[in-house]
């Protein structure tokens, strides 16, 4: 694991705050089209035009929610339980066609995946501390 | 600005090549991957080019072929394109704002391997009894069904693709966050370099339309093994508007963050800062908007979607374009061009790109879509908007940014001539197809009528040009890492913030940095001080004080 | 008469066809100038001008005009050919995996073939022929390239359209949507000819 400082995003006229202004301008822009669609001819088309600019909505809601990043940013070296939960994930998808075996012992590691990236971020926030 | 001491990274542990969470591991590990996927799915290219130089079977069966044009096209859009691009942008985006690292790094590392894992298990299809997926890399209800195309091959095609577009959102996602939170003090948002702005872009496709795929291929699995999910007359249609309004955008995935390189490029070599810089943002934004509102054109002959509308927004798209087009044109005017191997691809991608998108315009019109639909004209399109435009694009970058990654220049000679290999090759390869196209050849076909052959012929023999090419690329990267040129921080005399760092960079990337007054930091800099050196010089400053 | 089909598709195609051999005349010359003129050499100091908005400004409305005129055109053609004027030949087509059926309902003639076999039917020239397309089973469509015309036959749907074949002789026809092994045999042929010869087909084929 490594610290590194000063990674904040203050500064004159910037900010984490400013950030989700071209989120929010596209997500208009979606609506916008989404809406011309709905009026000339409706249907699912539109809904997934509209639909599609909620995330990030979503996303730009969450970005103002939250406090700028901390001056000090630990960052982590290495994180296996991660790639174990991808490969979890997906032996559990490729089981879906094989038989639930597969999607069981997919889960399990899944699970198993999981349960380590907890711990490896509380401990991780332990340390910063 | 001085950034805080960090602690130093064991280096060149095994593990730490596969798990590491820098994003500049995270970003080669996906480049890697995505290159095998490339040259996997190339091998398939020039496999169906050699089936097709004559009218005929003469090689492969129908069924095999089905299984050719399915991969290739899958593993060139799923496994490599969208994710080089997007680990270009992984790599670049948080050295270009001056961030230690990426945003969810954790999230970034999870796309990868779940991109892995469903690359596997498409290319796995192979191995199974009816073959790999064979149903186009769009697929189509109902000959995607279990009775209409059987087999475990194709199962694993459905969820290879969810698994490898569900991991290239999660990097993006990872892209996305760092340039919202993670930008240096004083960069604003409009202080970001033009390639990092495109990366924004880019992920804001991916992000409103990448998730409908993943749905959309859930319900293609159900579909095969419950049925009843794609019915009656709305059944089709239904499926194709859930694929299209991932598979119209995925394109411009591809097409954005290469687009973005070659604009850097364009800069660096004019010796000028990029020209029209707002003109561009605001083209960026409505360009990918608007990208987002055109999937009807793929789907005109159907007769079933408003056809004026899809017609309207897809013609629309070349306002931003001719925007883009003319930024690049005005920062290369008035410079001081220098034609180093970037600069030649970026100018490949420039001129070539032009060509595909003309002729997109040309389908984004009703009528002439009914003709050339479904025909190797539109092939002949794809093909040189993402080969001889985006990859060209991606080479641009590559060649740009080798030396920064790697700390080891590449090799002009070779660079100028795989360019050569790639340019001919290209165009002797697909130029060809926009007159079969429209004399009557359809795609996805082993055999074709005989008038047709000299045409197919001449257009074989590209593509063994354009293996060429890639075999001197591939060479040129071997040869540069094996006796390295030291490259230096800057040894392009370059204006954005990853070039003030080391090649390649630390673990948390800056040491220190820059005031950031504008887009362009460090040709504020050099402009303020009126220094000029060529860079060869800047190189010698940078070999005699290191 | 009235244009046919194919006219209507070269007219529209020749404006976008010129328009962009101008368009790429034009940044390709663009191009090769820069790189002329503004090539670097000894004692060349490149201008720091990096912002031209009213120019921009202008140059997007150029493109817009430009558009405007395509579309226009496009809308223009597209009601043309979706209008349904009174057609007295009408033939119905079903695709299937991997043949053609065509029938011509009222007449008591019809054609079937496959990728073994392939059908041909006929149609009289200089006169609006209206189809139905349907599939009995994936989607295929329905190409016929002298005459610049697809559709696409989907289960479950029927599709109506006309077209107003030209040339007389013989065309050719095949599917251009990928609808499994055979999908390369899917062809048919079509015998474009005069009302008296059209007529002794339909009599040759009840």
């Amino acid at each position: 694991m490594a610290r590194a400082g000063g990674s904040g995003s203050e500064g004159r006229g910037g900010g984490v705050k400013g950030g989700s202004v071209p989120l929010l301008a596209w997500a208009g822009l979606q609506v916008l089209l989404g809406a011309m669609l709905a009026i000339w001819s409706g249907g699912m088309p539109s809904l997934l035009l509209i639909g599609g600019a909620m995330p990030l909505v979503v996303l730009a809601a969450w970005n103002q929610g939250r406090a700028a990043p901390a001056e000090t940013r630990l960052l982590p070296g290495e994180s296996m339980p991660v790639a174990v939960l991808a490969i979890g994930i997906a032996t559990a998808a490729v089981g879906l066609t094989a038989g639930l075996w597969l999607v069981l012992v997919g889960a399990e590691i899944a699970a198993f995946g999981a349960v380590w990236l907890a711990r490896e971020m509380v401990l991780e926030r332990r340390w910063l501390k | 600005m001085a950034v805080g001491a960090p602690v130093a990274l064991p280096a060149g542990r095994a593990l730490g090549w596969l798990v590491g969470t820098d994003h500049k591991r995270t970003a080669a590990r996906t480049a890697v991957v995505s290159l095998g996927f490339f040259l996997l799915s190339g091998v398939l290219a020039l496999v169906m080019r050699a089936e097709l130089a004559q009218p005929g079977l003469q090689f492969v069966s129908d069924h095999s072929y089905d299984e050719l044009f399915t991969m290739h096209g899958s593993g060139m859009i799923y496994l490599f394109l969208t994710p080089a691009a997007l680990a270009l942008g992984l790599y670049l985006v948080p050295l270009q704002i001056g961030a230690a690292d990426a945003a969810l790094p954790r999230l970034s590392l999870w796309g990868f391997w779940t991109y892995l894992c469903g690359g596997l298990a498409m290319y796995g299809g192979f191995l199974t009894a009816d073959g790999a997926g064979r149903d186009s890399w769009n697929a189509s209800i109902p000959l995607a069904s279990s009775t209409n195309t059987p087999g475990v091959g194709m199962d694993l095609w459905v969820i290879g693709v969810a698994l490898a577009v569900a991991g290239s959102l999660a990097i993006a996602v990872s892209i996305l966050v760092t340039i919202v939170r993670r930008r240096a003090p004083g960069m604003t948002m409009l202080r970001l370099p033009v390639f990092t702005w495109a990366m924004l872009a880019t992920t804001f496709m991916v992000v409103a339309s990448f998730p409908v795929l993943v749905v959309a291929m859930g319900l293609l699995l159900a579909e095969r093994h419950l049925g009843g999910v794609f019915t009656g007359a709305t059944g089709s249609i239904a499926y194709q508007h859930l694929f299209w309004f991932y598979g119209h955008p995925v394109v411009y995935v591809m097409f954005f963050p290469f687009v973005g390189a070659v604009a850097e490029v364009v800069a660096t070599f004019s010796r000028k800062r990029f020209f029209g810089y707002r003109a561009l943002v605001v083209s960026l934004l409505l360009f990918t908007a608007l990208s987002m509102a055109v999937w009807g054109h793929h789907m005109f002959i159907t007769a079933a979607v408003q056809n004026q509308y899809f017609s309207l927004t897809s013609h629309l798209l070349a306002v931003p374009a001719g925007i883009e087009y003319f930024d690049l044109i005005a920062t290369m005017i008035g410079g001081a061009i220098l034609l180093r191997t970037p600069m030649l691809f970026a100018l490949g991608f420039i001129l070539q790109f032009l060509i595909g998108g003309l002729t997109g315009i040309v389908v984004a019109s009703p009528p002439l879509d009914y003709h050339v639909n479904g025909s190797f004209f539109i092939v002949a399109h794809f093909h040189y908007t993402l080969f001889a435009g985006s990859l060209f694009g991606l080479l641009a970058g590559v060649h740009y940014w080798f030396p920064k990654a790697t700390g080891a220049m590449l090799r002009e000679g070779l660079g100028k001539l795989s360019f050569w290999l790639l340019a001919i090759g290209a165009n002797v390869t697909f130029f060809p197809m926009f007159f079969l196209g429209f004399d009557g050849m359809p795609r996805r076909v082993p055999d074709y009528a005989p008038r047709l052959g000299d045409l197919n012929l001449l257009s074989s023999i590209g593509a063994g040009v354009i293996a060429l090419g890639v075999l001197v690329f591939l060479a040129n990267v071997v040869v540069s890492l094996r006796r390295r040129e030291p490259a230096g921080k800057d040894p392009w005399g370059a204006q954005t913030l990853e070039w003030w760092t080391s090649s390649p960079p630390p673990r948390h990337n800056f040491e220190s940095l820059p005031a950031i007054r504008s887009y362009a930091p460090l040709l504020d800099l050099r402009e303020a001080a009126e220094a000029w050196p060529a860079p060869e010089e800047a190189a010698a400053k940078e070999g005699a004080a290191a | 008469m009235g244009a046919s089909t194919r006219q209507d598709f070269d007219g529209l195609f020749s404006l976008y066809l010129w328009i962009g051999i101008g368009v790429a005349v034009l940044v390709f010359a663009a191009v090769a100038f820069a790189l002329v003129r503004y090539r670097d050499r000894e004692g060349r100091v490149p201008s720091r001008r990096s912002e031209a908005n009213a120019l921009e400004l202008g140059a997007a409305t150029l493109i817009v005009a430009v558009v405007s005129l395509l579309v226009f055109r496009t809308f223009s053609t597209e009601a043309k050919e979706d209008s349904t004027p009174p057609a007295p030949v009408r033939i119905d087509v079903t695709a299937f995996q991997w043949g053609w059926r065509f029938t011509y309902p009222g007449q008591g003639v019809r054609v079937v073939g496959d990728d073994t076999e392939q059908p041909t039917f006929a149609v009289p020239g200089d006169e609006t022929v209206a189809f139905a397309l349907r599939s009995a089973d994936v989607v295929h469509s329905f190409w016929i390239p002298g005459e610049r015309f697809k559709r696409a036959a989907i289960p479950g749907r029927v599709t109506h359209f006309d077209i107003r074949f030209e040339d007389r002789g013989q065309e050719e026809g095949l599917c251009t949507e990928f609808c499994g092994l055979r999908h390369s045999g899917m062809r048919f042929d079509v015998w474009v000819l005069s009302r008296a010869s059209y007529q002794r087909w339909l009599s040759a084929h009840r």
